[in-house]
């Protein structure tokens, strides 16, 4: 059987990371989370097999989101990112402009983030 | 070589480990907190570890010069911009070009000049006064302030859309009370430099007692006016008179500051979770559960000692006017630390 795939969620909201890590945990990813931008950073560096994918939160303290990701996209640029970003937290085109592969506005349906999650894996793979 | 960045609270392994991670990234910092923490320092030490620390580092204080000066300082001028401007001369962004221009109270920029600034985070140019050319600056944006930006962007004094842009990176350095822990270190390390600055003169030995006095002082100038403590303690020669200063001090600041948080209506989560207003860095520390437990042991406490004043500490008494047992009385007495003179 395959190694299930490795996801990162970063975020520093509570809820929103309990809620991300059970749904995924249920659709077998191998799920790891972080606070905040630095813990996910260092997951990121300490992981040797590296992770299939990062899904982080733009409104963080210390490292925001669009720092993370542009910092994400220089050193595992092989890593896809999804954004996820509350309404009216941060002007829109700003959200855009980050590097992030894909962004998703809160509220979002779960199988929606699934959804997306298969397609920037499958086009990841299919890139190799 | 830059200060060092010294502490071992938890905020400052913190940091140090964020401008580890960060330095070499040039992306947009935007470093926070009251005068005095030492924000300067912790744009010195982003430089130092980064692959620009060969190249200029330029500091720029937004608050010390009026608006049409800042600007030709900023953004350099061409001979015939205005009147008096009889050459050239290059901007600090010119200069910085390849290092680091480091913004000291952002906060304080006009408008104005907030877009141009903007203009350049975007674009990377800018042009100087009285030309049309645009000139190519790479250099790393680091800007400082001691203002809550936040507020400032709701009052419309401070450019939301820049807010976003230097908040890529944000450092909070937390004000010395909120570090006692951090303060021997700080301590040891100006006495050892000052003492070599003010030509190895000898320093008041520090006792335990002083020591004790120095890290319960609450320090509303943080480290700069730690570093003054010291170099008046040289030029005095003791430690004494400086230390007996701050308990005068102390209180006239409690004052200070409480009639202050009244007249900005500060919320009820600042006051009993002592926030200073940087929700996220102090997040850790915050549950509603701790809140209402804080809250609730104040009301008692005010209470209980107001019903025992006016009893003269008759417990059976004030038992039955709170309508608790004289039971609970006691244990609220002893678990709140109630004392008679707190009437």
């Amino acid at each position: 059987m395959d190694q299930p795939l490795k996801i990162l969620i970063i975020d520093d909201d509570e809820h929103v990371r309990a809620t991300l890590y059970d749904f995924l945990s249920d659709k077998k990813y191998d799920v790891t989370s972080a606070s905040d931008g630095l813990d996910g950073l260092k997951f990121l560096e300490s992981n040797k097999q590296g992770f299939d994918l990062v899904i982080t939160d733009l409104v963080m303290p210390q490292i925001s989101g669009i720092g993370l990701i542009s910092i994400i996209k220089k050193k595992f640029p092989d890593t896809p990112v999804i954004a996820i970003t509350g309404w009216g937290e941060y002007p829109e085109a700003f959200a855009i402009e980050s590097q992030a592969d894909k962004v998703l506005s809160k509220p979002f349906e779960l199988s929606e983030l699934d959804k997306v999650i298969k397609e920037l894996i499958s086009s990841k793979k299919n890139n190799m | 070589m830059a200060i060092p960045l010294i502490g071992t609270s938890e905020s400052i392994e913190r940091i140090r480990e964020l401008i580890d991670h960060v330095a070499d990234t040039g992306l947009p910092v935007i470093i926070t907190g009251e005068s005095g923490v030492g924000k300067e320092v912790v744009a010195q030490n982003l430089y130092d570890k980064s692959p620009r620390k060969d190249k200029p580092f330029i500091k720029v204080n937004c608050a010390a010069l009026p608006d049409g000066l800042l600007e030709s300082e900023l953004f350099g001028f061409e001979r015939g911009a205005f009147t008096g401007a009889d050459r050239n001369k290059r901007g600090k962004f010119e200069l910085a070009h390849h290092g680091v221009i480091f913004l000291d109270e952002i906060g304080d920029m006009s408008l104005s000049l907030q877009s141009k600034i903007l203009h350049v985070l975007q674009s990377g140019e800018f042009s100087p006064l009285g030309s049309e050319k645009e000139i190519r600056s790479d250099a790393w944006v680091i800007a400082a302030t001691n203002q809550e930006l936040e507020q400032k962007v709701e009052k419309k004094l401070f450019r939301e859309d820049l807010y976003y842009r230097l908040n890529i990176i944000k450092i909070y350095i937390p004000p010395l009370r909120n570090r006692p822990e951090d303060i021997p270190l700080l301590l040891d390390y100006y006495i050892e430099k000052y003492s070599f600055q003010f030509d190895k003169k000898q320093i008041p030995k520090l006792e335990p007692d002083h020591m004790e006095k120095l890290i319960a002082y609450s320090w509303p100038g943080n480290v700069r006016e730690l570093q003054n403590v010291i170099k008046s303690s040289i030029v005095m020669g003791n430690w004494e008179e400086i230390i007996n200063d701050f308990y005068f001090k102390s209180r006239s600041d409690a004052v200070t500051s409480s009639e202050e948080s009244a007249r900005v209506g500060a919320s009820i989560v600042d006051v009993f979770l002592n926030f200073k207003g940087d929700y996220s860095s102090d997040q850790a520390l915050f549950s509603l559960k701790k809140l209402t437990k804080k809250a609730t042991d104040r009301v008692e406490k005010e209470v209980i000692s107001y019903v025992l004043g006016k009893t003269g500490w008759n417990r059976t008494n004030a038992s039955k006017i709170l309508k608790i047992s004289y039971k609970t009385l006691l244990y609220k007495i002893n678990d709140l630390k109630i004392k008679p003179h707190e009437e």
